[in-house]
């Protein structure tokens, strides 16, 4: 009986709880970071004032030239243990472009394309679990295109 | 209107993911031009199970109908479930057996 009940009421949490409930959305966490119009500034709203560190163990892959500015392919892949990763570029109107929330056990391997107005340099954080912040960051040559 | 293209196969223990998200991604820049309202995915998050293996927070400088590629650490036979939510808070949902 007690069992029973037990697992009726788990079932029913379970249900209840909406997907996201063990996430973090950090659009909702730090709005700031969306609107901020400089590297510093979105680092800032989202980390707070913490020092960067260049690390080559963070890697950026992407092309030196896209002829496409609306669709320029990058590869964010690192082999350390950390927390969160976000990318920013310095062109277009707000700075911050994604972050990815790296839980237990994850991969870091994220593809996908962004857009850029024009020529300028992309930047990715590291949010480590040793609570250093590492960072890499490349420039890309592009023509205009974007409309954003 | 929107849809969720979703590809899963698990090759000695890791799973690559390949997903597309048919969005138009309108930024407030082109919004503005055209007249209508900006919109876009704010937040993708995959599971299998109760566990977490994607997340991503996201702004509008990512490209039209996003393709996302990742990796995590599963088993055939299991079922990858996707979602994302934009900004007029609309949800989408798509699920598949790992291959």
């Amino acid at each position: 009986m007690n069992r029973r009940k037990f697992l009726t009421l788990s079932l029913a949490t379970a249900l209840v709880l909406p997907l996201g409930a063990w996430a973090t959305d950090y659009r909702k966490t730090n709005p700031d970071t969306w609107t901020a119009n400089t590297v510093d500034d979105a680092v800032k709203a989202l980390y707070g004032d913490v020092t960067l560190i260049k690390s080559s163990d963070v890697v950026l892959k992407m092309a030196k030239i896209s002829s496409n500015g609306t669709q320029i392919p990058l590869k964010v892949k690192t082999d350390l243990d950390v927390k969160s990763i976000a990318i920013f570029q310095d062109v277009n109107p707000e700075s911050s472009v994604a972050v990815f929330t790296v839980h237990e056990g994850m991969i870091v391997e994220y593809s996908m394309k962004i857009k850029m107005a024009r020529s300028g340099t992309v930047t990715v954080v590291a949010e480590g679990k040793d609570g250093k912040f590492y960072k890499t960051s490349r420039f890309i040559e592009t023509k205009a295109g974007c409309e954003g | 209107m929107s849809s969720i293209k979703l590809k899963a196969k698990a090759k000695d223990g890791v799973v690559k993911v390949k997903s597309k998200l048919k969005h138009a991604m309108t930024t407030y820049a082109s919004a503005k031009k055209k007249g209508i309202e900006a919109n876009f995915i704010t937040h993708v998050i995959a599971k299998v199970g109760d566990k977490v293996v994607y997340e991503l927070s996201s702004s509008q400088f990512i490209s039209q109908d996003p393709i996302l590629k990742f990796k995590f650490y599963g088993k055939k036979g299991e079922v990858l479930e996707l979602a994302w939510t934009d900004m007029s808070g609309e949800m989408v949902k798509e699920s598949k057996k790992i291959k």
